[in-house]
């Protein structure tokens, strides 16, 4: 239950604060969130790996609805096209991921 | 232990997050920042342009007077709606800006020499070229010589305000996507980049000289031969004009040049306009035309890029109603019409550049001699900030006559670009789209400065017109063609032309006018001139036009796509006879007899000409070929081969030195043949490959392989990175005038732009767009979008 309240809070606040403030955002809401909420290290890690992951991959589809940035990309890294939303989402997800492992490795009560 | 595994998980999270958002390198392989690059909603995906959801923009700014509106076409370009001259300016500078910032930026870093700025040391050497040149010393020039027309200045610093409106208000997520690949952030306009521009046109077109080259040939050869090899004029071209309509000119330019320095001199590292750049234009009057109002053509053949050079745009206010192309960074539209008049230019070929050798007084090579007299050089630091460098720097001397390109050579630079201009230049454009009758027209064209252009004009009161535009320096018989001795002051140019006196013509008899960068007037014009002038397309345009009575508008784009070459009409008719026997039973000899001199998209026989004319050429003048390796010496013209073998059946430069017998034309005709005959032919569309880069040349952002027709001597003047980069045809009418238009490429300079190349297939295909001129809003058929632009008041 706390890990999916987690994972919507995560998806939600990547999906609208990245609006506002820079795309690394994602970083300490993944933090914060695997601190206070006191989430397990494996599940600081994947809840925050998976929220940022969705928030990303819907967010690409929306903006490059007709796949043309994916197709210039995937021309220019040489990489399958249908690959790079997933490949530019995992980035993110790495990235959130790492910060909610160490949130939830930092938070006190599961403190050693 | 859990907390220090924390400690350690999160300085990992902070190592990526940094990586993540700077550039970094592997290597030598520099990586963008991944995550600044690729995140949703700050990297390249924001650059993505959903084509059914273009929204209007409300702006304000102070520096606006009234109410700028710009409705944007179903073809994407702007139709700018504005009160007064100030504000259109405003908005010209504002869109050119939304559309392509990139370009504007890296083709003014380019002429400034600051490319290694953002792409790093390996660009460093190309800039230091550019700076020697002394391009942005022509700029400060240009930008001081402004001054002296401070009301008319007002238009500059308008375009500037507006590219700057646009700049200052653009959030990082929408950079133009080159930045974020570059990891830049774009930097504020100036009219010194305008001015710059200007420097970059100079560069492209009138930034050739073999002048080094052409003393070694001097030498090598003795004036005799050399006048033979590397004639000034053909005695078959047509020239662009007459002349001046002035019988008497009194003036020195028949002297002699004194002291031609003729020695042998390595090549001067230095960037040269490319071969290939050119234009094609012609009027008819309306007594020409089926219309009975006159027709004009104009195609630019420029390098081939995308984005574009050209930006399409109209201009609307309560005086004028104008539309056409321009190129990015100036004010007013170069090559358009209005409701009345139609314009454009091609380039003049003269040699606007010319080398001084430089005798210094000693080996510190800080002052020089000039008549007798020691003068200290001035010494330019230029600071270059390299990315992944640092600063660098690098002394120019700069002479009387101007920079030292090349330490190595000690030869000065002498260049129409680098002077401070005492005209209104940047204002031509603007005077000129405002026209309504020709004398206005000369009159605005008259401020322009350089590089000189062959402005044809044509107007619904049946005027037709072409003058030459632009400072031609007066020289002396023969001046410019070598490198001069720099320590006379006597080989200096004597000053320029009086405009009055540039070639020109004015409603000829012969009911037309044009000029395909041919000589500028005929031989009995009185200042003399060399330089670059193309021999077959001008006989082209004038042979096509004096052919038939009168010309349609699908005439006139049928001879923009005409792809017949004259010096393959006249080569191959002293050649072919020539060819043993033998030859003449081989398939591809029977086709080539058979040739309609058409260089077509599918034709294996403009092939198989090209390599034999090529071989033949090169075995003619293996005087010259044999010795380009150890002396830099310049290629003979194709046309001197051409005239040569028509006229003189028994020249001694069909010898072949190397060989103890004497060869005849008929065995060299042969031999060329021989040396070809089993090579692989291809159809000319993939012998040319045609190719249409993006500016930081990406594959990504290009066109490649497209199968093109034409050649450089053929009004189609199609070679693989080069051809017409806009082709416009314009009827005049009693109302409104008829006109069409394309260029390869598209409006918008995003790559991900369904407007980015939509343009290229009509292109190659050889058809227009119709361009509907709307001095009224209402007649603009499904708009995509407006801009709004309002006082803040």
């Amino acid at each position: 239950m706390k890990n999916s309240i987690a994972f919507i809070v995560i998806l939600a606040g990547a999906l609208i604060l990245s609006v506002f403030l820079p795309w690394w955002i994602i970083a300490p809401i993944a933090l914060c969130l695997a601190y206070f909420a006191k989430l397990s290290p494996l599940s600081g890690f994947l809840v925050s790996f998976a929220g940022v992951f969705v928030a990303w991959l819907i967010s690409i589809y929306i903006i490059d609805s007709d796949g043309t940035v994916q197709d210039i990309l995937s021309k220019l890294f040489n990489v399958n096209p249908m690959a790079l939303p997933y490949i530019s989402s995992l980035l993110g997800a790495l990235l959130a991921g790492i910060f909610g492992l160490a949130g939830s490795l930092l938070s006190p009560k599961n403190g050693a | 232990m859990r907390k220090i595994l924390g400690l350690v998980t999160l300085l990992v999270g902070l190592a990526l997050l940094h990586y993540l958002n700077n550039p970094v390198k592997i290597g030598k392989t520099p990586i963008p920042p991944l995550g600044k690059l690729l995140n949703p909603y700050s990297g390249v995906w924001q650059n993505a342009e959903d084509p059914e959801d273009y929204s209007d923009i409300d702006l304000t700014s102070n520096l606006v007077k009234d109410e700028i509106k710009i409705v944007f076409d179903d073809r994407m370009v702007p139709h700018i709606y504005a009160q007064n001259l100030e504000d259109a300016i405003f908005a010209q500078g504002y869109v050119e800006a939304y559309h392509r910032l990139f370009q504007m930026d890296l083709s003014t870093r380019s002429p400034d020499g600051r490319l290694s700025e953002i792409l790093g040391e390996r660009l460093l050497a190309y800039d230091k070229k550019q700076r020697r040149l002394g391009l942005g010393f022509g700029a400060d020039n240009a930008v001081e010589g402004w001054q002296a027309f401070p009301e008319k200045l007002k238009i500059v610093d308008q375009y500037t305000a507006g590219v700057n409106h646009f700049i200052s208000n653009l959030d990082p997520s929408e950079y133009p996507m080159e930045y974020k690949l570059l990891d830049f952030k774009p930097s504020a306009w100036t009219n010194r980049h305008s001015a710059l521009l200007l420097k970059a046109m100079s560069q492209t077109l009138v930034g050739y000289e073999e002048d080094v080259e052409m003393s070694n040939a001097l030498r090598l050869l003795g004036s005799e031969d050399f006048d033979l090899v590397y004639p000034d004029r053909n005695p078959k071209d047509t020239p662009v004009t007459k002349g001046p309509s002035v019988n008497t000119i009194k003036f020195k330019s028949q002297d002699k040049l004194q002291d031609i320095v003729g020695i042998n001199i390595p090549s001067i590292s230095r960037p040269r306009s490319p071969d290939g750049v050119g234009s094609n234009n012609w009027a008819i009057s309306g007594s020409k035309s089926e219309t009975g109002l006159p027709i004009l053509a104009n195609d630019p053949h420029l390098g081939l890029s995308l984005p574009s050079v050209w930006y399409e745009i109209a201009i609307t206010t309560p005086e004028f109603s104008a539309q056409g192309v321009t190129l990015l960074g100036m004010p007013g539209i170069m090559i358009g019409f209005n409701e009345n008049i139609a314009w454009g230019e091609t380039n003049v070929g003269h040699d606007m550049m010319d080398y001084y050798k430089i005798n210094w007084v000693d080996s510190t090579k800080m002052s020089y001699l000039v008549d007798g007299k020691a003068v200290p050089a001035d010494l330019k630091v230029e600071e270059y900030y390299v990315s992944g460098l640092g600063k660098v720097t690098d002394t120019v001397r700069y002479t009387i006559w101007g920079p030292i390109v090349d330490d190595s050579t000690d030869l000065a630079l002498r260049w129409v670009a680098h002077d401070k201009p005492d005209k209104s230049e940047f204002m031509a454009f603007v005077d000129g789209m405002r026209s309504e009758n020709y004398d206005e027209y000369l009159k605005a064209t008259a401020q322009f400065y350089a590089p000189a252009q062959n402005f044809i004009y044509a107007d619904n009161n049946n005027d037709i017109g072409l003058r030459i535009n632009g400072n031609i320096p007066i020289k002396k018989y023969r001046q410019g063609v070598t490198v001069s001795d720099g320590s006379n002051m006597v080989n200096g140019w004597q000053g320029y032309i009086p405009r009055e006196l540039n070639p020109q013509e004015r409603n000829p008899e012969k009911g037309f006018v044009t000029s395909c960068n041919q000589y500028s007037a005929a031989p009995d014009y009185p200042y003399y001139y060399n330089g670059n002038f193309e021999p077959y397309r001008g006989r082209m345009a004038n042979r096509l036009l004096y052919a038939k009575d009168t010309f349609s508008i699908a005439d006139f784009k049928a001879m923009q796509n005409s792809n017949y070459s004259i010096l393959a009409e006249e080569a191959l008719q002293v050649l072919m006879p020539l060819l043993d026997s033998n030859f003449h039973k081989l398939s591809s000899v029977k086709k080539l007899a058979r040739w309609d001199y058409q260089y077509a998209a599918n034709s294996k026989n403009a092939v198989l000409f090209d390599l034999w004319f090529e071989s033949f050429h090169r075995l003619l003048w293996d005087e010259v070929y044999n010795k380009s390796d150890e002396l830099n010496l310049p290629n003979p013209d194709v046309w001197v081969t051409v005239n040569l073998i028509e006229a003189d059946k028994t020249s001694k430069f069909y010898d072949i030195v190397r060989t103890t017998k004497v060869e005849t034309l008929k065995e060299l005709v042969n031999l060329s043949f021989e040396q070809i005959k089993d090579s692989a032919i291809v159809t000319l569309a993939e012998e040319k490959n045609a190719q249409i880069l993006h500016l930081t040349r990406l594959p990504a952002f290009s066109e490649m392989n497209l199968a093109l027709g034409g050649t450089k001597h053929s009004l189609n003047a199609m070679q693989q990175t080069f051809g017409p980069s806009w082709r416009m045809v314009v009827a005049l009418g009693e109302d409104e005038p008829e006109a069409y238009g394309i260029y390869p490429g598209g409006q918008s300079g995003n790559p991900a732009s369904p407007f980015y190349k939509d343009r290229i297939k009509t292109w190659a295909n050889g058809e227009y767009d119709r361009i509907i001129l709307a001095p009224r809003e209402e007649k603009i058929e499904s708009p995509l979008f407006n801009i709004v632009i309002r006082n803040e008041e």
